[in-house]
């Protein structure tokens, strides 16, 4: 009983090169003609297609699953332009997959359900350990996404997911689904088997200025923060550069200064990113937020990011209860790159520290997270956040 | 005290406390609402200060952004003047400007275009363009004068520091808000640009952008003039090498062709110098006899002529020997014979054979010979004919009571040996073709005296085969000097 994982990387101009020195690089490391999962992240400098075509006439793969990404994070770098596989054999952990297209055009929280149950269906009757998941980072609404997922899958099963996400602008984002690609897609993998699963995450921002009463919201929309329009808080705060809210795409202003949402119980600031603003003064989140709650502008910075991901890196291993890690994924906030910039490696070494430096590891800048936070209760309810790092270690 | 008073002194306790409970519970309200206020307060000025804190963060990231695209650029521009700068390839060049090291310079739009040899600009690098957007861009700056007369003045244009009209025009063509436009100049002048750009959407230009720009644009400028001047002197060299080579195999093919003419020249003459000297050697031979008069008596008469056909004979016999000489030592046949002479008496025993010649002219005889001069290896023969031929000359044409001098120097390894007279001269025209065989000079004397036209040549070869060099300098009516050299061998 054994498993094999490997990582390429190419950063190659050409996508078709690109992709196929990645996964012959991911083939060498594994030792294995055979591959039973590839995750593929791409930067969205390489056309999909191409990208996906060259890895299939170059290796035969079983499952493949992956998305676009702002930046890459490997072992010894962050890349912002290239293409990773992480390719994996094993025996004793099983895998299932599927995917859902159209989200732009179905009930979120119907399509959450379908793309649970198929999962389950491809998976088969073993244990399942951890639901891992990309979604188009276009999708405004994760909060019924994940709880159609939560509705076949359980409130407390661990399921972490990432946005797709591409250069702040949110026009490219896509998803990699076995042999095509697709745009408003969501796709996601079942994990299980005899392995253990630690997670951990956190993202470090703190709270800033006065607390304010979230009074009015739908859903994903915050429509009145006391009384007034929701918009507002950010004018207050940042004046002619609030307009920012306004235009389509991320924008430095509502990624680096989310809105940062109390939730008794929680022991962190739930963080919403401000995707857009509406003409009626209200803010677009990408995940539900509770109406009364108490909610802030938060503000990070580097070292706060940085110990954010030391403590998710240690509370991850912590989880495997001993068990060495096989393997580390992270999916880390675009908004965490942005900040930490050129020292977005630091971040990575805190995190290697704890792992050990020949433990694989491939990351992914996201726009959007879900992941188990944790609480004041026993168990970890799995929820949408933004602006975090969230660590899977496969024991 | 009855019932009803004590009813009404409760009540009116009741009444008091309680008014005095109101009154205290609104003071303490009052109070309340002061801390309240004041917790408001607190939470106003906590407010303007978290404000405050956003303003300087936000500029904080701002200046850490443009720091991180900074550093970036100049570690993009590091490496890449490194690499164009060590080759001379101009194709090289654009390979090693790798394209994702052009990335690093933090824009998402690279355009490089550089004139080809028909001075048409063509893309060398293209990062986020379409080739029919490039050629619609090509097509719009060679059109603009304006901004190519700039160019060529050496102006970089970014979109902080142009006028209004000219950004539309650039931000419109390129597709790009923020950007940088700066010529590619050579000695030769304008020959290429290089655009760098980002949309809105990315980030805007940093100080010191356009000075990274202008700076890559040099060194790529200076990378092609290098390059281009390596080119033309490699192409310059290439074709001077063919030009020589297929110089020297004609030189070499007439060189083998006078070879071969020369031989059968040679073989000629040979020849029929054999086939002649045969017959004279009888018809002097009958000559002869019929003069002593054993076959008969002679008349007067006959025996001049017969004296005429002996006399003449031995000049065709003289010039026979001549011929074979040459041709023998030109085709090699005849070994020089070296045995070591003392040129001092070999000069002395030329003026012996000379004397009568000399004195019929009444030539005076002048010789200085270098008493360094040691023992040399010669064929003293025909050293002997050397001299013999230049004195004969020399006194042909020197007229009476003229002086010929001898003068021998020591002169390194060789000997520097001068024939001069005080004759006639040679004219200038004639100096470059005296070696040559039956060439003759016109004048006078030559006209009226006979002769071969061989002697100069016969003397040439033998300098040549003792390794010597001959000239001759004359001035018309003031005198011929000849030069010849001889190696001193040990």
């Amino acid at each position: 009983m054994s498993s094999q994982i490997g990582i390429g990387f190419s950063s190659h101009l050409d996508a078709e090169q690109a992709a196929t020195e990645a996964i012959l690089q991911a083939q060498i490391g594994l030792g294995s003609p055979n591959i039973d999962l590839i995750i593929l992240l791409s930067t969205i400098h390489y056309d999909p297609q191409t990208v996906i075509q060259s890895i299939h006439q170059t290796i035969h793969c079983k499952k493949l699953i992956g998305c676009s990404t702002a930046g890459i994070i490997l072992s010894e770098s962050v890349q912002t332009r290239g293409i990773a596989i992480l390719a994996m054999v094993s025996d004793d952990i099983h895998v299932g997959i599927s995917s859902i297209e159209n989200l732009d055009k179905i009930n979120l929280e119907d399509a959450g359900k379908e793309l649970a149950r198929n999962i389950l269906s491809d998976f088969g009757p073993h244990s399942r350990q951890i639901f891992l998941s990309f979604i188009d980072g276009q999708i405004a609404d994760y909060s019924s996404l994940l709880k159609g997922l939560q509705g076949i899958f359980g409130n407390i099963f661990p399921i972490i997911g990432a946005g797709s996400s591409d250069d702040l602008r949110l026009e490219k984002t896509f998803q990699f689904y076995q042999n095509h690609t697709s745009r408003y897609s969501a796709n996601g993998l079942i994990l299980g088997g005899q392995i253990n699963v630690g997670i951990g995450a956190g993202h470090g921002w703190r709270p800033l200025g006065k607390p304010r009463i979230i009074t009015k919201t739908e859903k994903n929309i915050i429509k009145e923060i006391d009384g007034k329009k929701a918009a507002l808080l950010y004018e207050q705060y940042f004046e002619d550069k609030a307009l920012d809210l306004y235009s389509t795409g991320l924008n430095q202003m509502t990624i680096l200064y989310p809105l940062g949402v109390y939730i008794e119980g929680n022991k962190e600031y739930l963080l919403r990113n401000a995707i857009q603003g509406l003409e009626d003064g209200s803010i677009i989140c990408q995940g539900d937020v509770p109406s009364g709650a108490e909610v802030h502008i938060m503000i990070g910075n580097k070292e706060s990011c940085r110990n954010a991901a030391l403590e998710a890196a240690q509370e991850a291993k912590k989880n495997l209860f001993g068990k060495p890690a096989k393997l580390v994924i992270i999916i880390e906030s675009m908004a965490r790159l942005k900040l930490l910039g050129r020292m977005a490696h630091q971040e990575i070494a805190i995190i290697k520290q704890i792992f050990g430096a020949t433990t694989p590891l491939l990351g992914m800048y996201s726009n959007g997270e879900i992941c188990p936070f944790e609480s004041v209760d026993k168990f970890k309810k799995p929820l949408i956040q933004n602006e975090s790092i969230v660590i899977l270690a496969i024991g | 005290m009855g019932t009803l008073e004590m009813i009404i002194l409760i009540g009116a306790f009741v009444i008091f406390s309680l008014i005095a409970g109101l009154l205290f519970a609104i003071q303490q309200l009052q109070k309340s609402q002061e801390s309240l206020k004041k917790i408001m307060k607190s939470f106003e000025r906590l407010d303007e200060q978290a404000k405050l804190i956003v303003k300087t963060d936000l500029e904080l990231n701002k200046a850490q952004e443009e720091l991180d695209k900074r550093l970036n650029g100049l570690d993009a521009l590091q490496k890449t003047s490194r690499r164009i700068t060590t080759t001379l390839d101009e194709n090289e060049i654009f390979q090693r400007l790798d394209q994702s090291l052009m990335m690093n310079l933090g824009f998402e739009k690279n355009l490089i275009l550089i004139q080809d040899k028909y001075a048409r600009l063509q893309p060398r690098i293209n990062i986020g363009f379409y080739e029919k957007d490039i050629a619609v861009i090509i097509s719009h700056i060679q059109k603009n004068e304006e901004l190519l007369k700039n160019l060529q003045e050496g102006q970089t244009f970014s979109s902080g520091n142009i006028s209004h009209q000219r950004k539309e025009f650039i931000n419109q063509l390129f597709n790009a808000d923020y950007f940088i436009l700066s010529p590619i100049l050579t000695k030769n002048g304008l020959i290429g640009i290089i655009f760098v750009g980002n949309s809105a959407y990315s980030s805007s230009l940093t100080e010191g952008d356009e000075e990274i720009i202008s700076i890559l644009a040099n060194q790529i400028g200076q990378a092609i003039e290098n390059a281009r001047l390596f080119e033309e002197a490699f192409r310059a060299s290439q074709i001077l090498e063919t030009k020589v080579k297929e110089r020297t195999q004609q030189l070499a093919k007439a060189l083998e062709d006078v070879q071969n003419i020369s031989k059968s020249k040679s073989s000629f003459i040979s020849a029929v110098s054999h086939e002649l000297r045969t017959p004279l050697t009888s018809i002097k031979g009958y000559a002869s006899i019929l003069m002593t008069g054993k076959l008969g008596d002679v008349p007067e008469e006959v025996k001049k002529r017969l004296e005429k056909i002996n006399m003449h004979s031995d000049n065709l016999v003289q010039f026979i020997n001549n011929l074979l000489d040459i041709s023998r030592i030109e085709s090699g046949r005849v070994e020089m014979n070296m045995t070591k002479c003392n040129l001092s008496i070999m000069i002395e025993s030329v003026h012996d054979l000379l004397t009568p010649q000399l004195k019929e002219k009444n030539i005076e005889w002048q010789a200085h010979i270098d008493p360094r001069i040691p023992e040399m290896l010669l064929d003293q023969h025909q050293v002997e004919r050397i001299f013999i031929n230049l004195v004969s000359n020399a006194i042909k044409f020197t007229p009476q009571g003229g002086t010929i001098s001898i003068n021998a120097q020591m002169n390194n390894n060789a000997v520097t040996i001068e024939v001069s007279d005080t004759g006639i001269g040679i004219p200038e025209k004639d100096l470059t073709r005296l070696f040559e065989e039956f060439y003759r000079v016109e004048n006078e004397i030559n006209q009226n005296v006979k002769g071969t036209g061989l002697g100069l040549s016969l003397v040439r070869k033998i300098v040549q085969a003792h390794k010597g060099k001959i000239w001759v300098t004359s001035q018309v009516n003031k005198g011929t000097t000849f030069h010849f050299t001889l190696p001193i061998q040990q």
